[in-house]
C-alpha cells in the first residue's frame, strides 16, 4: 500500500487517538460525553497505533510519519502502564505487616547495623564510666556543659512552665528535618560502598553514648531517660534500619555476586525502598513524642512505663506483623 | 551478556536506547544528558526558592510556631519535592517540563513512587563529596547519562518531544523514475522531499546535484522537470499521490 493511501485510509482514527490523549491528559474535568470514544476502546485502539507503526516501518514510509506514529505509540503507553492504582490501600497493606516482613527479611543487615550502632554507644558508655575525661575526646568542655544545663535539675527548657506550645512545634519542625534528614543521608551513604553508612553509625553511636555516660556520671541520669525514653525506640530503631538499608546497598558494590554492579545494585534498591519510607514514618512518629511528649515534667515511672510499652509493641510488630500474608 | 539488539544499536554513535514493549514495538527512549538537567535543576531551584520565600516572610510573623512549619517546608522541598512531581505531574518537575525533559522507568514505562523515591533519596550521594560531584561524575561517564541514584532507581531521563501534526510533503506532478530505486534510495528521497520546504532553493540544489542520475538524467525521452523539482516529483510518485 502506497503511503498517501494508508494516511488517508487511518488519519481519522489517529486524530481521534490524539485527542483522547488529550481529552485524557485534562485533569479536572473528565467530562464523559466529550470523549472522543469510550475508555474501554483505548487499548484496542492503542494495539492498532502500534501495528501501524510497525507496518509504517517495514514499508519505509516517510520518517516523519513514522516519527508520528512513534510519538502517538509513545504518549498511549505511557497512559496504558502508567496508570497508578490503590495507592491508600497500597499504603495501609505495606503499614500492617510489609515493613515488619521487610524488616525481618533483611534481618542480617538490621543486625549488622545494630552492632555498629549499639556496640560502639556501649563502648563509649563503659569507657566515659572508666575514665571521665574521654567525653572530651568526642565532645568539647562547652558542648559537655550544654548538655548537664539542658538536662540540669534547674533547667525549665523541660517543663510545661517555660516551653509553650509554639516552642514544642519549633521543635517539631527541627527534629523532623534533621533526624529524617540524617537517616536518609546514612541510607544514601551506602552508595560510598558503605563508608559514609559506618561512619554515621559509629559516630552517632559514640556520641550518643558519651552524652548518656556523661550524664549519669553527672548525677542527671533520671532527667535524662525520662526525656528521651519516649522516643528512643522510635529514633533509634529507625537510625538502625536506615543503617541496614544503607549497608545493604554498600554490599551491592563491593560484593555484587552473580550480576553487575547495577543490576545488584537495581536489586537492592528495589528491595529496601519501602524500609526506607517506613522508617521515615517511624521517625516522624519519633518527633511527635519527642516534641510534645518527652518534655512534660512527670514521674519518672510513668515515662518509663509508656516508653517501655512503646517498645514493647514495636518489638511484637517487628516480630510477629505480616507472617500470615501469603507472600 | 547484552542482547544481539543491544550490541548492534552500541555500534552506533547515537544515544538511543531501544526499549521493546509488550505489543512488540520498538520505542525509543532519548536520554537526556548533563548540561540540559543542570539547566533543569537550576529552574527547579528557582521554583524552590521562590516557593520557599513566598512562604517564609508571612511564616515569619508567627514566631516559633512559624519557624516549626519553616522548617517541615524546608524537608519536604528538600526530599519531596521531585517525588510529588515525578509521580504526580507526569514524570518531570517544572524545570525538566520546561525543558521538554521525563522521567521514566529505563523499561520506558511511567515512574511510580519507589524508583522516584530511589533516586531522590540517593541525591545525598550523588551530591558528594560537593556541588554534585559524584552525580555528574557518572552522568559524564554513563552511556545513557544516568547519575547513582537513576541506576540503582532503574531509571532514565529523556526527551520527550509535543505531539506534532502530520508532515506534509509538497505536493507536485507525480513523476515516475525511469527504473525501480531500491530501499534506501527511496527513503532519501522521502526525506529530501519531507524537508526541502525547509532548505533554501540554494540547498536544495545543491542537494539534487549528489544524485545526477536522479535529479538530472541524460536519457533523451526522459521528461519534466530538471533538479529539486524533479525529486519532489520522484517523492510524490513514491507516496502513491495520483497525478
Amino acid at each position: 500500500m502506497k503511503q498517501e493511501q494508508f494516511e488517508q485510509q487511518n488519519e481519522a482514527s489517529w486524530q481521534a487517538f490524539e485527542a483522547w490523549l488529550k481529552w485524557h491528559g485534562k485533569r479536572r474535568k473528565k467530562d464523559i460525553a466529550t470523549a472522543p470514544f469510550a475508555n474501554s476502546e483505548m487499548p484496542e485502539r492503542y494495539r492498532l497505533v502500534c501495528l501501524q507503526l510497525a507496518l509504517a516501518r517495514d514499508r519505509g514510509y516517510t520518517q516523519a510519519l513514522v516519527e508520528y506514529l512513534h510519538r502517538l505509540a509513545q504518549l498511549g503507553h505511557d497512559e496504558l502502564y502508567g496508570a497508578q492504582s490503590g495507592f491508600g490501600q497500597r499504603v495501609l497493606h505495606y503499614a500492617s505487616g510489609g515493613f515488619a516482613a521487610d524488616v525481618r527479611a533483611n534481618a542480617k543487615w538490621v543486625l549488622a547495623s545494630a552492632l555498629l550502632f549499639f556496640g560502639p554507644m556501649l563502648a563509649a558508655m563503659l569507657a566515659v564510666h572508666q575514665w571521665p575525661d574521654f567525653a572530651y575526646l568526642m565532645l568539647s568542655p562547652e558542648q559537655v556543659a550544654n548538655f548537664e544545663t539542658m538536662y540540669g535539675n534547674e533547667s525549665r527548657s523541660l517543663g510545661r512552665v517555660a516551653r509553650d506550645a509554639s516552642t514544642d512545634f519549633q521543635m517539631f519542625g527541627f527534629y523532623v528535618y534533621n533526624n529524617v534528614s540524617i537517616a536518609f543521608r546514612c541510607f544514601a551513604g551506602g552508595l560510598t560502598a558503605g563508608v559514609l553508612t559506618v561512619f554515621y553509625l559509629i559516630y552517632n553511636g559514640l556520641s550518643i553514648g558519651v552524652v548518656a555516660a556523661r550524664l549519669g556520671e553527672a548525677g542527671l541520669a533520671g532527667n535524662f531517660y525520662s526525656f528521651v525514653v519516649g522516643h528512643s525506640t522510635f529514633e533509634l530503631g529507625a537510625i538502625v534500619l536506615s543503617g541496614a538499608a544503607g549497608l545493604k546497598l554498600g554490599a551491592a558494590i563491593l560484593a555484587p555476586r552473580r550480576m553487575s554492579r547495577g543490576a545488584a545494585l537495581r536489586q537492592a534498591g528495589r528491595s529496601i525502598i519501602g524500609m526506607v519510607c517506613g522508617l521515615a514514618v517511624m521517625l516522624f512518629a519519633a518527633a511527635l513524642t519527642e516534641a510534645f511528649w518527652s518534655p512534660l515534667k512527670l514521674d519518672l515511672t510513668i515515662k518509663l512505663a509508656v516508653g517501655g510499652v512503646l517498645c514493647a509493641l514495636t518489638l511484637a510488630y517487628f516480630a510477629l506483623a505480616g507472617r500470615h500474608d501469603g507472600t | 551478556m547484552m542482547p544481539p539488539e543491544r550490541r548492534r544499536y552500541s555500534r552506533m554513535l547515537d544515544t538511543l536506547r531501544p526499549v521493546t514493549t509488550p505489543e512488540l514495538i520498538e520505542l525509543q527512549l532519548h536520554p537526556a544528558g548533563l548540561l540540559v538537567r543542570s539547566l533543569a535543576w537550576l529552574i527547579d531551584m528557582a521554583v524552590r526558592m521562590g516557593i520557599t520565600m513566598a512562604l517564609g516572610i508571612p511564616l515569619s510573623l508567627l514566631g516559633k510556631f512559624g519557624g516549626g512549619i519553616m522548617l517541615l517546608v524546608y524537608f519536604l522541598l528538600e526530599w519531596f519535592y521531585p517525588v510529588l512531581f515525578e509521580v504526580l505531574g507526569g514524570g518531570a518537575t517544572p524545570g525538566k517540563r520546561s525543558l521538554g525533559l521525563k522521567v521514566l522507568n529505563d523499561n520506558g514505562t511511567p515512574i511510580g513512587w519507589g524508583p522516584s523515591l530511589t533516586r531522590n533519596l540517593l541525591r545525598a550521594a550523588d551530591f558528594l563529596p560537593f556541588a554534585y560531584g559524584i552525580g555528574i561524575a557518572s552522568m559524564l561517564l554513563h552511556r545513557e547519562f544516568r547519575r547513582l541514584g537513576d541506576i540503582v532507581a532503574g531509571t532514565i531521563v529523556v526527551y520527550r518531544d509535543a505531539l506534532g501534526g502530520l508532515p506534509v510533503i509538497a505536493t507536485a506532478p507525480p513523476l515516475a523514475p525511469e527504473e525501480p530505486l531500491d530501499r534506501m534510495t527511496q527513503r532519501a528521497l522521502l526525506a529530501f522531499a519531507e524537508r526541502a520546504s525547509n532548505l533554501t532553493p540554494a540547498r536544495q540544489e545543491e542537494l539534487a546535484d549528489l544524485v545526477p542520475y536522479l535529479s538530472d538524467p541524460q536519457a533523451s525521452q526522459t521528461r519534466g522537470p530538471r533538479g529539486a523539482a524533479r525529486l519532489v516529483g520522484l517523492a510524490n510518485h513514491l507516496v502513491g499521490r495520483q497525478a
